[in-house]
């Protein structure tokens, strides 16, 4: 009885999580645009602007759902869900402290890649299903862009599980500080196993990570159709994209998606390269700063505050850099990430059988 | 609570199948087709075979299925039109055939039924007297790739040989000439 009623509350818990991000998230992202465009940003309702998004929210929660005529009715309904519960599925599998992760499963790796995939299919599906050419046009942007990117992210992901050893994200967090059992050695050569802290993490474990992150950064970038990668919506050519027919709360639908996204790929990269949640405070001789602050809460403040950076980050360059061009963005992914994340891999195969093993 | 699950998806799998073959329209088909894909996922889970069902969305709904959805979308009009009016395309059997081929595939499962001895196969009952057997729990991922390198290592070279050979015709196909 009690397993059932944590099945259901550890989702709403997390859905209520994701939906205040989301709130705090737009406003930031609106607070940031204005200060990289040197303006204000929102400051008429509430102090500073801080009640802004609410009161977006409460408009989109009243609007009644259109439905254009010549839509595909059924498709057109299910899509912002499809969108949403693939991402929102994916939160399942990532820890946020030591064993405090929804679902501890041997395949949580493999199992979020699988399932941001069917994210795709649910652009695709509202694309066609809203009847529109700029819908259409759009979602095919979207896929062509999404599928394209999901190479280099599976290619970076396998470099650092070469490494790790397993696809089980709560492993890999303990594997990245002070609580492991195997030995963690900064760079291939110093062993911190006792230090912890930043040299700990999986970023710092070998010199070709540190490319590899850079690479997942920016491909995950593109896999949530964020700028400089948003060709997808592109607002000056496409009205606004596969979601220009969706007003409503369908149309939150899709926005809470988006920023869910952003923190699930935040999440990940924190995960997987960032050291999960462990602290980034080494122990220095007496002063036992990483002892200090490891623990349940401290973990999932850890992992909160290094996730909220990397978001920060994801905003502060949608706001820096122009959008790439279609054919641009495909020689990235193809010419330039694909082939340096292959590399990356083999320097990993190397490493594990010279260095580690 | 777990049987309720598996007939829940038991059902949805050949409730949307059934209906998949019946439908007209080929884009709603499409995603008719994504829920058996994922509903089969299900069922693999069930069958304790996690990484099979992670395999089987990855592979087919992340891939296969958008491919076609994609090719469905770029093709034209025309086309489609000939695919949907169902009269002489070559895909479509006559009645008989079909019926033919529909009894064949009944009693080929009714003779499967007949021959399960409701018991366990004897490799099961071998593997728990030995205590090597695997329980769901156990990390699956590591005895399958230790598997693949090991004991199924021609097979798995062989597909990927075959993988290589499809890439290269593929981007052989893709390519653009020059000369013409």
């Amino acid at each position: 009885m009690i397993d059932t009623i944590l099945h259901i509350l550890v989702p709403v818990a997390i859905f209520t999580f994701i939906a205040a991000f989301t709130l705090f998230a737009v406003y930031a992202e609106r607070k940031i645009a204005g200060f990289v465009q040197d303006r204000l940003g929102p400051m008429e309702t509430g102090k500073y602007g801080s009640l802004q998004t609410i009161a977006d929210i409460l408009k989109l929660l009243q609007k009644e759902l259109i439905t254009p005529t010549s839509a595909d009715k059924i498709l057109f309904r299910i899509a912002p869900i499809i969108i949403f519960v693939a991402v929102f599925t994916g939160f399942a599998v990532i820890p946020w402290a030591k064993d405090f992760i929804p679902a501890n499963t041997h395949t949580g790796l493999f199992f979020i890649m699988a399932i941001i995939s069917i994210d795709a299919l649910g652009i695709l599906m509202a694309g066609w299903g809203s009847n529109n050419k700029y819908s259409l046009l759009g979602s095919m942007r979207a896929i062509a862009q999404m599928v394209s990117y999901e190479i280099p992210v599976g290619l970076s992901l396998i470099t650092v599980v070469m490494l790790t050893q397993t696809l089980n994200l709560n492993e890999i967090a303990i594997g990245q500080g002070i609580m492991t059992n195997g030995s963690i050695k900064f760079l291939g050569f110093w062993e911190v196993n006792e230090i912890g802290g930043f040299f700990a993490w999986n970023i710092f474990q070998a010199p070709h990570l540190i490319v590899t992150y850079l690479i997942f950064f920016i491909a995950t970038l593109a896999e949530c159709n964020r700028a400089p990668f948003d060709i997808p919506e592109a607002e000056s050519e496409l009205v606004g994209g596969f979601h220009t027919e969706y007003g409503g709360i369908q149309f939150a639908f899709i926005f809470l998606a988006e920023y869910a996204m952003m923190f699930l790929v935040a999440m990940l990269g924190v995960v997987l390269f960032l050291g999960g949640w462990n602290t980034p405070l080494p122990n220095i001789g007496a002063i036992r700063l990483a002892d200090w602050t490891t623990g349940l809460a401290w973990g999932i403040f850890w992992t909160l505050a290094k996730s909220l950076f990397i978001v920060g980050v994801q905003m502060w360059i949608r706001w820096t850099l122009p959008r790439l061009r279609a054919d641009q963005l495909m020689s990235l992914c193809w010419k330039v990430l694909t082939p340096l994340a292959f590399v990356c891999m083999a320097i990993s195969a190397i490493w594990r059988i010279l260095i580690i093993a | 609570m777990e049987s309720i699950l598996f007939y829940a998806f038991a059902t949805l799998a050949i409730g949307s199948a059934l209906l998949l073959v019946n439908l007209k329209n080929i884009a709603r088909a499409l995603f008719l087709f994504f829920i058996v894909l994922f509903a089969m996922a299900g069922l693999y889970l069930f069958a304790l075979a996690d990484f099979v069902a992670i395999t089987q969305i990855m592979v087919y709904v992340g891939g296969v299925l958008i491919l076609m959805l994609f090719a469905f979308m770029l093709s034209n009009k025309e086309l489609l039109k000939d695919l949907q009016d169902s009269s002489g395309s070559f895909l479509n059997m006559p009645r008989w055939q079909a019926i033919v081929l529909a009894l064949g595939f009944l009693t080929l499962l009714i003779l499967g039924i007949r021959e399960w001895q409701q018991s366990l196969p004897t490799w099961i009952q071998q593997a728990r007297e030995n205590n090597t057997e695997i329980i769901p729990t156990d990390n699956n991922i590591q005895q399958i790739g230790l598997r693949f390198m090991t004991f199924y290592v021609l097979p798995f070279e062989v597909i990927s040989i075959f993988l290589m050979m499809a890439l290269i015709g593929a981007s052989h196909l893709s390519r653009k000439e020059r000369n013409r």
